[in-house]
């Protein structure tokens, strides 16, 4: 039996617009009387507003619209899981970027003058930007529900006597770092108005949910927005949450005509969901043959200043504490955690890579303790066909970890890095 | 602001535009000449999905001042080959699945099309050093390092 996919290399779809530069990203669309929109962002992170003053931006030439929090008819909220983020804020800043104000005007010129020209009173509050600082009981509230967004826990049989059982143990802390997805194409969208429709034309990883978010926020039915994904320049999971949307879709629809919003670089940084930053405290415990015992591990995931996919993620993270190991005792706590710092969403791996850092390096740590070599001590723990995770799965007829392990080993050999 | 006259040669033809002094070298060719394939990544000179070639030189567009252009000849990735008559380098590209997401991809070309013009059998360290400016975030270094050796074997069997 012959295939015309399976086993064959594909051309992609739309490839020859690419490599001709025909292919249409969203910033190279133009309409007729397109307006340029600007997003007015707090530049501290930690605030309550007092008085936001639009009527010098409103009297700049070329200046469309200007809107604030009571502009919004539909709800003034968005989030992939829990609906916690302002799509503009009128009472609390929570993060350096919130957005407050949006403008469509003629020009790019015009709208940065209005930007300029919007004066907003604001009294600071002491932020919190330590996750660990923000779970203490006097810490400064991020959210008024508190700021431990979410406490996730793994247990599976007794990890307490499997410590003192150990011939060896290893305890270390480990912190990884926000990373930015840096996509080379930063957030662009267009929205306009056809007859009673909200048409929108974005760079995202989630269309449909784009559309569920503008309708709550328009106060319509779903079934007057329609979201149409143009060629997407990178997004690694950072487009999968809502970005210049219900902006565009409010002015187009204040204003009637087309509108553009296009993140510049520094905006897009700023604006857009990070990778999250860890705290681990990971002990582990084996016995003289280097098989692992069992764990001990606490896991502190700052997620910023709103949810986003944090609750996932931290998931992610209890699941994955034991990595491609079989342990017997297994004691994980993940928390999500609140604080003023940038919002952590999806990004590539989505919350994995950072608990690999952790387990890996025990693996080393232990092998170092029993001068085990470290490729033995990871096979001799591998999870195999039939082996019980850490979550009580038992795994079906592939496990792929033991001739991936195998082919590292050889390459590494091969390149002649090291045994 | 007063409009300047800017003429130069932009893919073999000549052009006349009156743009703004301060306008760069991107923002007449997007904004006043809509070519589009020249994208503004970062604006500030680092990701090079901005890059044409300026008198066979790749150059970021977007820290260019547009009336430095003047007399110049300007090629852009519009100017290369078609989709039924792709360049050699765009073929390479696409047939050894050099393209991800496609932003950063005329840059890529277009820089590549320089290097050979300069160096028909480039090794992959200066194929490397070549592509430097131009960032790829789809992490598809290997596919593009591999697609610009295929390009200039191609090109040399012409």
């Amino acid at each position: 039996m012959s295939h015309k996919v399976i086993g064959c290399s594909v051309e992609q779809i739309n490839g020859s617009k690419k490599v001709t530069g025909k292919s249409k990203f969203t910033d190279d669309l133009k309409m007729q009387g397109m307006l340029i929109a600007k997003v007015l962002r707090s530049n501290i992170p930690h605030a309550r507003i007092k008085k936001i003053d639009i009527s010098i931006a409103e009297k700049i030439p070329g200046v469309i619209a200007v809107l604030t929090a009571k502009d919004i008819q539909g709800e003034n909220s968005v989030g992939i899981i829990i609906k916690d983020e302002p799509v503009l804020t009128d009472e609390k800043i929570r993060r350096i970027g919130e957005p407050i104000a949006l403008i469509a005007a003629e020009t790019e010129e015009q709208a940065d003058m209005a930007l300029a020209a919007i004066d907003v009173k604001l009294e600071e509050i002491q932020g919190v930007f330590d996750p660990e600082e923000a779970l203490q009981p006097s810490a400064t509230l991020v959210h008024k529900g508190g700021n431990l967004l979410v406490h996730k826990k793994l247990r599976r049989g007794d990890a307490e006597t499997a410590f003192k059982e150990a011939i060896v143990t290893a305890e270390s802390n480990y912190i990884t770092q926000m990373v930015e997805h840096a996509y080379i194409e930063p957030e662009a969208g267009i929205a306009y108005c056809d007859q009673d429709k909200v048409i929108l034309l974005v760079s995202t990883q989630d269309p449909h949910y784009d559309r569920e978010e503008i309708a709550r926020v328009l106060g319509i039915g779903q079934h007057k927005v329609r979201v149409i994904q143009q060629p997407t320049g990178g997004g690694f999971g950072g487009k999968l949450d809502i970005s210049v949307q219900c902006h565009v879709a409010l002015l187009a629809r204040a204003t009637g005509r087309p509108v553009k919003l296009t993140y510049t670089r520094q905006e897009s940084i700023i604006a857009s969901p990070k990778r999250h930053p860890y705290k681990i405290y990971y002990k582990s415990a084996a016995g003289e043959d280097g098989k692992l015992l069992g764990v001990k591990v606490k896991i502190i995931c700052d997620t910023g200043a709103y949810a986003s996919y944090g609750p996932a993620v931290v998931t992610r993270a209890l699941v994955h504490a034991t990595g491609p190991y079989s342990i017997p005792n297994v004691h994980v706590d993940a928390y999500g955690v609140f604080t003023n710092n940038p919002v952590c969403g999806a990004m590539r791996g989505f919350g994995v890579p950072q608990m690999a850092f952790a387990h890996e390096s025990q693996m080393d740590i232990l092998a170092e303790k029993l001068n085990i070599s470290p490729w033995e001590i990871r096979r001799r723990n591998f999870l195999t066909p039939g082996a019980i995770t850490g979550t009580g799965q038992k795994l079906g007829q592939s496990v792929g970890i033991l001739e991936t392990l195998n082919k590292v080993q050889s390459y590494v050999k091969e390149q002649g890095w090291g045994n | 602001m007063k409009l300047e006259v800017l003429q130069f040669e932009l893919n073999a033809r000549k052009v006349s535009v009156r743009v703004k002094p301060d306008a760069t070298l991107l923002d007449v060719l997007r904004e006043d000449l809509d070519l589009t394939g020249a994208k503004r990544g970062c604006g500030e000179g680092e990701c090079g999905a901005c890059t044409v070639l300026i008198d066979g030189m790749p150059v970021d567009s977007c820290i260019y001042p547009a009336l430095k252009a003047a007399g110049k000849n300007i090629e852009t990735i519009e100017g290369l080959g078609t989709e039924d008559n792709l360049h050699p380098v765009q073929k390479a590209f696409l047939d050894e699945g050099a393209v991800q997401c496609g932003f950063c991809t005329p840059g890529m070309i277009l820089t590549t099309t320089a290097l050979l013009a300069k160096n028909q059998s480039p090794s992959e360290e200066e194929v490397k050093v070549a592509l430097s400016g131009n960032l790829c975030r789809c992490t598809g270094y290997t596919k593009i390092i591999n697609a610009v050796k295929v390009a200039a074997r191609n090109i040399n069997k012409l």
